[in-house]
């Protein structure tokens, strides 16, 4: 129903978007994603004829926007903006109606003012003054503007932005219910997270340029959002959610590499730390499908794996080894070592064998149900015994990132 | 609950309103028909009113050649002055606006001052020659506000404000130019229905289908409060809608500053007061405006030739003496442009 094709446009020679082309077909739920700047805004106003192209075309059902008159759009297409002003008394119900400005003398509304408050559950603002509403409540205003001009296409730009996580879900639950109804929408959003949560197709801007266009979790991969956003992000799925995390901008990637020997969640802490202080990490070995192998996953590091619940093997004790071979300090943390994995503990002794930096967790004695592993390591020089990983964190920052 | 049953409160609030404001126009039309230097009762008053011109009776010619084209040019004056203060501020979206920002009343002041210092300081000329300067400017102002197709409104305030500043300096000049008809200008300057007659009546009669007008625009000025933009987005045709408004306004104005001279204040304070009582809807601020408008200038006019009988004051004095102390207490008391 709305299809842009080749549209570039520039403020005062300052582009913001570049040959954009793409189709959303009726009934479509789309997200629009990108950093500030990026053209989420512009790419909005070009749809909705606020903004004409300079090149190229909008063309809504196969018709260029320019075409239509305002009254004629303004029933196609309804708009949502980021934030809303109206600091004159009318009432919520006199706000709402001014959306059936473009209906007028066009009979037949699928639905009245009042059944369309009640729908968006906000009939007891009815004849409240908008200026006096809260921030959510506008929100919620505005939308029922919106859709009072009955359109096919709704069109939001960050419509959740200002709003607390309640009015986010109420909104954007209420989004899905409307799409469910056959209303397009093309909502544009910076949270990333709700847009796992709600949107199965997104477009991603980048500098004025179609990034990429697709499945929600295609666009959204750590890639993508690290070569758009330049910044390292990592999808993770728990609890039956998928959901991004970021780690922070201001550090940089760092070139020493730290090789966790860890298992059954205790490393994952210290994963997660290491990686947004920038250090490359590597783990081992670890049974496929536990917390640290599923964290060390998601954080993309290089692991050596154990199929779940299986005593380490001279295969994957050897991966181990090239794993800390490559390492410039290896930690171990405070995992149990029981017969399954004492394989660990042959690693650590090999690594400081081989002349490693190894920092253990204390109280190794005592999470040793095989009752060899401090004798494996005793006698052997350059461990250093810390409390516990912020004690190891706090030792790093002093050494290494002074 | 059927759209109706929500409405009919609504609708029979604005009846009464509506009705209330007529009457309060028709009781100040009354007395500035009955009251002046010649006592006219209002018995007279509605046999005169009923009956035309009734030879013998001693009040008739002054009832119907000096008191009645007076009256009725205050309340075409008053009312188109409302008007378009009305109109202007819901545009401009600025509380400070009245219709002389837009440059028109020193246009047309500029265009009197011509007048007399040609020596032409009689009907028509002295209206004509406003009511062109006036004209002009509106002209003036408008292209330099407009960029291809779009008018800026700001660029229109502020253009308008920097030429009445030019066009005030300029008839400075004329003024002390033409020396002994200075005091003639500023008389004029200062706004004043003195001597007026039916010639500058049937002028401004002109000003009556643009009181209609504007009426067919109230859903559009109310949506334009809300920003340009989102007007756009709501289906409004806004340059349309501004370029429309915009020459009603100064056409207003131009028409009652060339029959009156500059009064000032009616066309700021009335639709204050209508907003202040009624609320943001223009519906209701336009159609008030008229009405208390003309009532606020009939009135203005009565104090203005009775208050210091026989010597008259100019009217536009009246209105800013009353229409100050009144206007700062209602804003103390009810709150600003938006509230």
């Amino acid at each position: 129903m709305m299809e842009l094709s080749e549209v570039s446009f520039a403020y005062d020679g300052n582009p913001a978007l570049k040959n954009v082309s793409f189709s959303v077909e009726k009934g479509a739920f789309m997200g629009v994603v990108g950093p500030n700047g990026s053209g989420k805004s512009t790419l909005l106003k070009i749809m909705d004829g606020v903004l004409r192209a300079d090149a190229g075309e909008a063309l809504l059902n196969n018709t260029p926007i320019g075409r239509y008159s305002r009254k004629e759009l303004a029933r196609e297409i309804a708009f949502v903006p980021q934030s809303y002003t109206l600091e004159f008394n009318f009432t919520v119900r006199e706000v709402v109606e001014m959306g059936r400005y473009a209906r007028k003398g066009h009979a037949g509304h699928r639905q009245s003012v009042d059944d369309l408050l009640d729908d968006l559950e906000i009939s007891s603002l009815k004849e409240r003054y908008f200026p006096e509403l809260s921030g959510g409540e506008r929100q919620m205003v505005v939308l029922a503007q919106a859709l009072a001009q009955e359109p096919e296409l709704l069109l939001l730009d960050e419509p959740a932005s200002h709003l607390d996580v309640s009015y986010q879900l109420m909104l954007f639950d209420m989004l899905q219910k409307l799409s469910g109804e056959g209303l397009t929408i093309i909502c544009v959003l910076h949270d990333l997270n709700l847009a796992l949560l709600y949107f199965e197709r997104l477009l991603m801007l980048s500098e004025g340029e179609l990034a990429a266009l697709g499945e929600t979790e295609s666009v959204l991969s750590p890639e993508m959002i690290e070569s758009v956003y330049g910044v390292r992000a990592h999808l993770h799925r728990h609890a039956g959610r998928t959901f991004l995390t970021f780690s922070p901008r201001s550090v940089g990637r760092r070139k020493e590499r730290i090789h966790l020997v860890c298992g059954g969640g205790s490393g994952s802490y210290l994963m997660r730390k290491l990686i947004d202080r920038g250090y490359n990490v590597s783990a081992g070995v670890v049974n496929a499908m536990d917390t640290d192998e599923v964290t060390g996953r998601e954080l993309g590091l290089p692991m050596a794996a154990e199929a779940p619940f299986t005593t380490i093997t001279e295969e994957s004790h050897e991966e181990n080894m090239k794993l800390i071979r490559e390492a410039d300090l290896v930690i171990t943390t405070d995992v149990p070592v029981g017969s399954g994995n004492i394989r660990n503990i042959t690693a650590v002794r090999q690594a400081i064998e081989m002349g490693k930096q190894v920092w253990v967790i204390e109280g190794l004695e005592d999470r040793d149900f095989t009752g060899k592993a401090m004798e494996m390591l005793r006698g052997l020089g350059g461990l250093e015994y810390f409390r516990d990983s912020d004690a190891m964190l706090r030792e790093l920052s002093e050494k290494w990132e002074g | 609950m059927s759209p109706e049953k929500a409405k009919s409160p609504k609708l029979k609030n604005r009846i009464f309103l509506g009705a209330l404001v007529i009457f309060i126009f028709v009781i100040c039309f009354l007395l500035s028909l009955s009251l002046g230097p010649a006592h006219i009762p209002l018995k007279q008053v509605a046999k005169f009113l009923f009956q035309g011109r009734v030879a013998g009776e001693p009040n008739s010619t002054i009832f119907w050649q000096i008191r009645m084209p007076r009256v009725l040019l205050a309340i075409l004056v008053g009312a188109s002055l409302a008007l378009a203060g009305g109109i202007l501020q819901g545009l401009f979206l600025n509380p400070l606006t009245d219709p002389y920002v837009t440059g028109v009343s020193s246009g047309a002041a500029l265009g009197a001052t011509l007048a007399f210092f040609f020596h032409l300081p009689t009907i028509p000329w002295l209206s004509l020659f406003a009511l062109i300067g006036g004209l002009l400017t509106l002209v003036f102002v408008y292209s330099l506000a407009k960029k291809g197709n779009i008018m800026n409104i700001y660029q229109l305030l502020l253009g308008g404000v920097t030429l009445s500043y030019f066009f005030f300096a300029m008839v400075a000049v004329l003024m002390i130019k033409s020396g002994k008809d200075l005091h003639a200008v500023i008389y004029w300057l200062l706004g004043s229905f003195s001597g007026r007659g039916w010639n500058e009546v049937k002028m401004a009669l002109i000003v009556l289908p643009f009181f209609v007008l504007p009426l067919f625009f109230t859903d559009e000025l109310n949506i334009l409060l809300q920003g340009e933009e989102r007007a756009l987005e709501l289906g409004v045709d806004v340059e349309r809608v501004k370029k429309i408004l915009f020459f009603i306004a100064a056409f207003l104005t131009a028409v009652a500053v060339s029959v009156s001279g500059i009064i000032g204040f009616v066309g700021l304070v009335v639709p204050h007061i209508c907003r202040l009582f009624l609320g943001p809807d223009h519906k209701k601020v336009l159609f008030f405006s008229i009405f208390l408008g003309a009532s606020v200038m009939c009135i203005s006019d009565l104090l203005a030739r009775t208050a210091f009988a026989p010597s008259e004051m100019p009217v536009g004095i009246v209105t800013i003496f009353f229409g100050a102390p009144f206007f700062i207490y209602l804003l103390r008391k009810r709150g600003g442009f938006a509230a």
